[in-house]
């Protein structure tokens, strides 16, 4: 297998060799229209993208060139410059020569000396005519002769693996049934067949799953630019390290926690760092130090974001959420610090009194929460008042496989993923108190509600009917769910077994319902619901005596 | 049997082009879709009820790889007497509504039926004597002595006409979650 660092070359070369074609393209079309505000952009940001990227790789010629002559697109942009006189065949001998770089970086050659080209470029950047004579590039017989390339990456709608997953996803239930009834029937040849078929199942799921797969770093190396700008508008200074960049997780998955990140990174920045003159009163660094970090723990992927800022205020979120309304004050008194950090994660909530332009417009932390729950991934939050505060995102690395546990209600399956699940518990009535018409069950030393799935599901939204013990007949069982540091205890039929389950979406227009955070088919074809245990929560909330 | 009138400008506008709907029994009337909107028929497979859902919503099932909801017409416009209960064999139509498949749970086999444009009438005005509303109905079809409600399929599988009958899950999070 090849090593990442190989395949990040291979992604590097393909993606600059193909932004060296549109350059081409483009270059062309503005000799001809040197207003083409279309193309002029376009070169301007595949210069920009491959100048990064160039960096990145550590291919600094490539950068230099890329980055004057980005510099010359920009004073064209901004029309400090026209794209005529000499400044054309000095930039299409630019093109070229990027064209010859990437080629000699694929095929491990060195670079063509570019002293002369980047010194016309600094003059024309500085404003200065070339003479035409020095400016004039003859074609070689490499350029006109040049080979065509093909790349050996294909891009790939993402579209296309979502449906391939999708494919797989229903090939693993097939697969689960086959089995079934391989067994059930127990002839030696099918059974033969059947294991054969399972292990394909099993490969192919992997490939596409790894085929999904991009390094976390794609999305942490857009956080210096980030942090740079928040720290600048914020007036503060903000050293960040970024490690953990080769974590692989599903592309899908970093594309809806990039906005829960950029928002915890700007909350570290601006409500979590303190200004240079109020850390050297506190003894600390004047620059604050933000770190983003992944790494994989058995099947999830954690992400960090930790910062040495002033830590969060346990009293003033308490006083906050009594202000809101959102707990009485005697209940507020007695939250632990995890429930008291489970309250910056309701809706509105902010403890930052002024608003500023990057962060607290009223949007909290509810946003993270909402992204992350809809992956089925939960969030943790650390903090020491005066030293820091770190936020982990606790991911799975790939959205088509979850585990789960497996239920009867009412003669049908349900599913509960074991991301939110706590325990399972069988407990005879006599172990159950009522207090104020409300379950109760002594978990751990923990008093935890507890509720009949069957009546938290009925049809009506009233308040739920006082709970009695003349209902309950024999040993209960109960699962213990685990949101946002609430537990909730769900008295079920049955319980099945645990499972990994293919979750697939609830098509329209059932997917009004939040409840089902979707289905999966189980081996036996049977459609089996999965709840989704925030919207239960919220539900028991909002309905308990 | 097409009467031969002088070539229309536009083809598709000629008057007597022949429709195919698909004729199934409702209750004790007969009910009609066009061909166009319905994806397949096949025997109504399992169907897990969904909590939450109106009554008429059977719940959802697996067709072919496709989780689609099921839902029963002759519930939604009461037109079975109640505590009747659908037989143990049904068939189930699978509708292409506008962004999503929806499947009709329906007593007999449903037929084909074609019959000319001009058969079906746009103005049904003893439209008081049925039970289903008129707003989903795109006219009446009249022809061998049969009557045939033509139905427009795509006003009445909208989101909000297959969830509206139920005040929101208000509790659920729902309202929470979209201001979110």
């Amino acid at each position: 297998m090849k090593s990442r660092e190989q395949e990040y070359r291979e992604i590097f070369l393909a993606e600059a060799l193909e932004a060296y074609d549109a350059m081409s393209q483009h270059i062309s079309v503005l000799e001809k229209k040197p207003d083409d505000e279309a193309a002029l952009h376009e070169l301007f940001r595949l210069m920009h993208n491959l100048k990064a990227n160039a960096r990145a790789m550590g291919f600094a010629e490539v950068g230099e060139l890329a980055h004057r002559m980005e510099t010359i697109f920009g004073l064209i942009r901004s029309k400090e410059r026209a794209f005529s006189g000499s400044l054309v065949p000095v930039m299409f001998d630019g093109v070229d020569t990027m064209g010859s770089m990437i080629r000699a970086v694929n095929e491990n050659q060195p670079f063509p000396d570019v002293s002369t080209l980047l010194e016309n470029l600094d003059r024309l950047v500085s404003g200065e005519e070339l003479q035409v004579e020095t400016a004039v590039v003859v074609p070689s017989d490499e350029d006109a002769n040049r080979k065509l390339e093909l790349s050996d990456l294909v891009y790939i709608q993402i579209k296309k693996l979502d449906h391939l997953l999708n494919l797989v996803g229903e090939l693993i239930i097939d697969r689960d049934r086959v089995l079934t009834l391989s067994q059930e029937i127990g002839d030696p040849a099918l059974a033969n067949v059947a294991a054969h078929l399972s292990r394909l199942a099993d490969d192919l799921q992997y490939s596409v799953m790894d085929a999904r797969l991009v390094g976390v770093g794609t999305l942490f190396n857009k956080f210096p630019r980030v942090v740079r700008d928040v720290a600048t508008a914020e007036q503060k200074e903000v050293e960040l390290s970024i490690s953990g960049q080769d974590i692989q997780i599903d592309r899908n998955i970093l594309q809806i926690i990039t906005d829960a990140l950029l928002h915890l990174v700007r909350n570290a920045i601006g409500h979590g760092m303190e200004t240079p003159a109020e850390r050297r009163k506190a003894g600390k660094t004047p620059e604050g130090h933000l770190s983003l970090s992944a790494q994989t723990e058995r099947d999830d992927v954690l992400i960090r974001i930790s910062d040495d800022g002033r830590g969060i205020d346990v009293e003033a979120v308490r006083r906050k959420a009594v202000q809101r309304g959102q707990v009485s004050a005697e209940v507020a008194s007695r939250l632990s610090e995890g429930e008291v950090y489970a309250l910056l994660f309701e809706a509105g909530f902010s403890t930052a009194d002024q608003v500023t332009e990057i962060s607290g417009r009223g949007v909290g932390l509810d946003v993270v929460k909402l992204a992350i729950d809809s992956l089925g991934g939960q969030v943790r939050v650390e903090s020491r008042l005066g030293e820091g505060t770190t936020f982990t995102l606790v991911l799975p690395t790939s959205i088509a496989v979850k585990g789960a546990l497996l239920f009867e209600l009412e003669e049908h399956s349900y599913a509960l993923p074991l991301m939110h699940t706590d325990s399972v518990v069988s407990l005879w009535p006599e172990h159950l108190n009522i207090v104020g018409g409300m379950l109760l069950a002594e978990i751990q030393g923990e008093n935890v509600p507890v509720v009949s799935l069957r009546e938290l599901l009925s049809d009506t939204d009233d308040t739920l009917v006082p709970a009695s013990k003349d209902t309950l007949v024999g040993r209960q069982d109960i699962i213990i769910t685990n949101y946002n540091s609430r537990k909730l205890g769900l008295i079920v039929d049955r319980f099945l077994r645990q499972q990994d389950i293919v979750i697939k979406p609830v098509s329209q227009p059932l997917d009004m319902i939040d409840l089902f955070g979707g289905v999966t088919l189980l081996g036996s074809g049977q459609v089996c619901l999965v709840l989704d245990v925030p919207a239960l929560t919220r539900l028991f909330l909002a309905r308990r005596p | 049997m097409t009467e031969q009138t002088p070539a229309p400008e536009k083809k598709t506008s000629r008057p007597e082009a022949p429709i195919q709907l698909i004729v199934f029994r409702l209750g004790n009337e007969e009910y009609g879709i066009r061909i166009e909107q319905v994806k397949e028929v096949t025997i109504t497979p399992e169907v897990a009820r969904m909590p939450k859902t109106p009554p008429f919503v059977k719940g959802i099932a697996n067709l072919r790889g496709d989780i689609i909801a099921i839902i029963d017409l002759e519930e939604r416009f009461k037109l079975r007497p109640a505590g009747q209960k659908l037989p143990d064999h049904s068939f189930t139509l699978a509708i292409e509504a506008r962004d999503y498949t929806i499947g009709i749970v329906v007593r007999e086999v449903p037929q084909p039926l074609s019959i000319l444009a001009s058969a079906i009438e746009k103005a049904p005005e003893f439209i008081q004597d049925l039970n289903v509303h008129d707003k989903y109905i795109e006219g009446i079809a009249r022809t061998e002595g049969r009557i045939i409600i033509v139905l427009d399929m795509l006003k009445l599988l909208t989101p909000e006409e297959i969830m509206q009958l139920k005040p929101k899950p208000a509790s659920s999070g729902t309202a929470e979650r979209k201001q979110a």
